[in-house]
């Protein structure tokens, strides 16, 4: 909405300081600046700010940006006049200015009121240079004119009165005029309101404070409307394209900045199949710039008015033609990144209040001043390199980046770098640790089959401490086998052989064989090699059984009564049998052996099976030896630990590695009334749970 | 009279069986199950043998061996067993046992065995009812007559003996005459025979053995 724009004034104002009322956060209808609407999308700026975190350049910086000025040399005109003979009344810059005894004072002169963001900012750059260059040493005055809305003569006058009584006892030093307004104005009323102070300037161009008639001792920052170099740096990132569209609106600002942009791009255009785009409407550019082929370069200028007399503020009808924009656009304004172009060469408004500020700095000091050109940057947003793919590395040098997201790299470099060292490290012990575990594993594998070899060896020691006891054994059904059989052989030789005789005696033979099978698989049960372990499920008692069938013919050849009581039902343990039946084996053979001094009828070897309240199946086995010495009931499961002559002090800790694997423990005691007994317990294996 | 083989061994099939064998042969047999049950049930004076195990529960086989060489001396031991070795087979010879075999034992070998301790046995039979024979001889003698028998087989003159026993020689001719009579000798070198026989004449203490001896 453009309502109760003045347009005359709204073009004025908008040919020095086109757009900085956007910037202003929170202007209101008070001034009714058709851009006065775009403070939203300011906003929306800022917050992007916040949000980028930005810290490239200050978002102080990036509010001032919207500064131009160089329509002034078809608007200036009506404002240039007279003074055309003062620039030789104080030629040259050695003016001596005696500030004695009292600190420097300087007038900054804002063209506007004090709400126009962009020369608010750029003042504040001047201030802060001034103090800074001062050491703060320096009395700073501030006078908004707002010519611009107040332009009738008169006015100015009792402007130009009123600031001279006011300044009556505290003459400035210097004055710094922001813009070519406040430039006219001090360069026509300095004799009153300023005599003798050093006048400089910023905020216009050469051509501009030539046209408006500069005395020849002000001297100013001047900012130079450069669309070539603009386009080079569109050369750099695009040196493929072969299109050229240059954009302008319809207003006379449009027009006159088309014919100059023709003129600036005369030489470089004829690279480019170069099309002007102007006289269209907004809808026009849009569609037109929908299809620009991929390899253009599209330069924008001002859009002020389209060729329908329909007001925009440039940016505004940029960021509608930017949206939908096939090919990358370039412009000359800060004020359009973050509208859709791509970047440019520009002049920010901190740099010409710094530049111009170093200016006043110089003649405070006395010191010679020219005039400077501001030095325009190439700006460039990154947002838009990515959208249109552009390579960073083309930029020219020295482009300054905007809404670039550093890199996590950057922006936390110390910390990556601590994070990557700590993972690093952290990979470092993991890596080790891998290895010590995966040695580990192998350790305990080669200990696993160590174990099991042991395990086998002392199998086969017992089975060969056995060996006389079971060849007795064995050859209890083999004597009887082969009498049988004679007797039989006897019986058929006789005329009327008993046949239910010989009947009996077969049976009996087929009983014997049995025997003699079922001990020679105990034997080799009891020597069964085990490469793993096989692991069962069974009852303790009936491994028990087994190994007393084993330990019976040897426990009878010493005389021992061998007897086993306990718990009635099933003790169900998960392990292998094989390994648990030479646990039982060692400890009862060793239980043997400490009863060869007692005497014949006192030899009693009991085994004894009870459930405990832990759920674990306990076996003890006691004998009616020697005991064992206080002091050594822990260390007799030591490796090596024996009493026996022939002993080789393994049979016992053996046993216990076999009830550790299986998650049991083993312990010694002795019986009150003469005696060891060693218990072991094991896991009882729920049934319940399998049903 | 059949002679009765008494079989000792704690397990039951292997006795049955090897009691079936000899049966086979004809003999009589007798099982026991243990050394006590043996000796409770100590057969009378019936030949045979005795077939022991040395591994018996309780009283061993060696140990029950002892106690027969008091109890039943004419009952030779042929030991039948599965755990023998050579220091178990000497002791068990040199106690006395007739033989040693080891299980399993052919029914040949045991079948030698147990006709040569019958032998052995039929042997000691004799020689028992002899020298019993003997000393119910012996047994007539007065005490007098026992003295000068003693001292007449050791080559003493009448004279000598008549001193000794401070006597008249006549009364030792008296005495003589009657002991020849009584112990049916016919001259004095059968006197001595009988007197050798029933070891009147060891002078040293030599270990008296009185079975094993060949006649």
């Amino acid at each position: 909405m453009y309502l109760g724009a003045n347009e005359s004034t709204s073009n004025k104002i908008r040919s020095r300081w086109p757009v900085n009322s956007a910037t202003i956060p929170g202007c209101t209808s008070e001034r009714a600046y058709p851009w006065d609407h775009l403070h939203t999308s300011t906003d929306t700026v800022l917050c992007s700010i916040c949000y980028y975190g930005s810290v490239l350049l200050g978002a102080r910086t990036f509010m001032v940006r919207n500064w131009k000025v160089r329509s002034s040399r078809l608007v200036g005109i009506s404002v240039a006049f007279f003074f055309l003979v003062l620039p030789m009344l104080a030629a040259g810059p050695a003016v001596s200015m005696e500030i004695v005894g009292r600190v420097p004072r300087v007038l900054i002169l804002y063209p506007y009121d004090e709400r126009i963001a962009a020369t608010t900012e750029a003042g504040e750059a001047v201030r802060n240079r001034l103090r800074e260059g001062t050491g703060g040493k320096v009395d700073i005055f501030s006078e908004f004119l707002d010519l611009t809305r107040f332009p009738e003569k008169a006015h100015v006058e009792k402007m130009a009165h009123f600031l001279t009584d006011k300044y009556r006892n505290r003459r400035p030093d210097v004055v710094i005029a922001l813009s070519d307004e406040s430039a006219s104005f001090i360069a026509t009323h300095r004799d009153t309101v300023a005599p003798g102070a050093r006048i400089v300037t910023t905020g216009l161009s050469r051509s501009t404070a030539e046209n408006i008639g500069l005395p020849g001792d002000v001297f100013g920052v001047f900012n130079k409307d450069d669309i070539v170099k603009t386009l080079e740096m569109a050369r750099s990132l695009q040196p493929k394209a072969r299109h050229l569209f240059i954009i302008g609106g319809s207003a006379d600002l449009d027009r006159a900045w088309l014919a100059t942009a023709r003129a600036d791009l005369a030489v470089l255009a004829k690279n480019y199949d170069t099309t002007y785009l102007e006289n269209l409407t907004i809808d026009e550019f849009v569609e037109r710039a929908a299809r620009f082929p991929p390899d253009s370069i599209v330069l924008a200028l001002t859009i002020f008015k389209d060729s329908t007399g329909r007001n925009f503020i440039p940016r505004e009808a940029l960021r509608q033609i930017a949206a939908t924009a096939s090919a990358p656009i370039y412009g000359p304004y800060p004020t359009y990144i973050d509208h859709g172009i791509v970047g440019g060469n520009m002049v920010t408004f901190e740099s010409l209040g710094l530049a111009v500020a170093d200016l006043a700095l110089d003649a405070i000091a006395g010191k010679p001043i020219v005039n400077v050109d501001a030095a325009p940057i190439y700006i460039a947003d990154a947002r838009q390199l990515k959208r249109w793919g552009l390579s960073e590395s083309d930029l020219p040098a020295g482009t300054v980046q905007w809404f670039r997201e550093k890199t996590l790299w950057e922006e936390h470099w110390p910390a990556v770098l601590t994070t990557l060292a700590v993972i690093a490290a952290q990979g470092v012990v993991i890596a080790g640790l891998l290895v010590e575990r995966r040695r580990r594993r192998a350790a305990e594998l080669e200990l696993r089959v160590r174990l099991l070899e042991l395990v086998h060896l002392n199998q086969s020691a017992t089975a060969g401490a056995l060996t006389a006891s079971i060849a007795h054994e064995l050859n209890q059904p083999l004597g009887a086998i082969r009498s049988n059989a004679e007797a039989g052989e006897m019986l058929l030789r006789g005329e009327t052989p008993d046949l239910n005789l010989i009947k009996q005696i077969l049976v009996d033979i087929k009983d014997d064989d049995q025997r003699a099978g079922d001990i020679i698989t105990r034997l080799r049960g009891l020597l069964k090699k085990r490469s793993e372990i096989d692991w069962q499920e069974f009852d303790l008692n009936e491994v028990i059984s087994s190994a007393i069938k084993i330990l019976r013919p040897e426990a009878e050849r010493r005389n021992i009564i061998v007897s086993s009581k306990g718990a009635m039902e099933e003790l169900r343990v998960r392990a292998d049998r094989v390994h648990i039946q030479q646990v039982i084996l060692n400890l009862a053979t060793n239980a043997m052996d400490a009863m060869l001094d007692v005497a014949a009828t006192e030899r009693r070897l009991v085994f004894q099976t009870r459930l405990t309240k832990e759920s674990k199946v306990e076996l003890s086995i006691s004998d009616t030896g020697c005991g064992i010495p206080c002091e050594q009931l822990v260390g007799i499961f030591d490796p090596f630990y024996t009493t026996k002559p022939t002993g080789t002090g393994l049979g016992l800790s053996i046993a216990r590695m076999i009830v550790e694997t299986y998650a049991g423990k083993i312990w010694a005691d002795n019986r009150p009334d003469g005696g060891a007994v060693i218990r072991f317990n094991l896991p009882l294996v729920q049934s319940g749970c399998v049903t | 009279m059949n002679p009765v083989i008494h079989i000792v061994d704690d397990d039951n099939s292997f006795r049955t069986a090897v009691g079936r064998l000899i049966a086979s042969y004809g003999f009589r047999v007798a099982f026991y199950e243990s050394g006590d049950q043996f000796l409770t049930t100590l057969p009378n004076a019936e030949p045979g043998c005795i077939l022991l195990d040395l591994q018996l529960p309780g009283l061993s086989g060696a140990a029950l061996q002892e106690r027969l060489a008091e109890t039943a001396p004419l009952l030779p031991i042929i030991y039948l067993t599965g755990a023998g070795n050579i220091q178990a087979g000497v002791r068990a010879i040199k106690a006395g046992a007739e033989d040693f075999l080891e299980k399993p034992a052919s029914g040949e070998t045991l079948k030698e065995a147990i006709d040569r301790a019958l032998l052995e046995s039929e042997r000691r039979q004799l020689e028992h009812d002899r020298v019993h024979a003997l000393e119910v001889l012996v047994a007539s003698l007065t005490p007098r007559e026992y003295e000068v028998f003693s001292l007449m087989v050791r080559g003493n003159r009448n004279k000598q003996i008549a001193y000794t026993i401070s006597t008249s020689e006549r009364t030792v001719k008296a005495h003589r005459h009657c002991v020849m009579e009584k112990l049916g000798a016919k001259s004095l070198a059968e006197a001595v025979s009988i007197a050798e026989r029933k070891g009147l004449l060891d002078t040293s203490p030599k270990p008296e053995r009185r079975f094993d001896t060949s006649p």
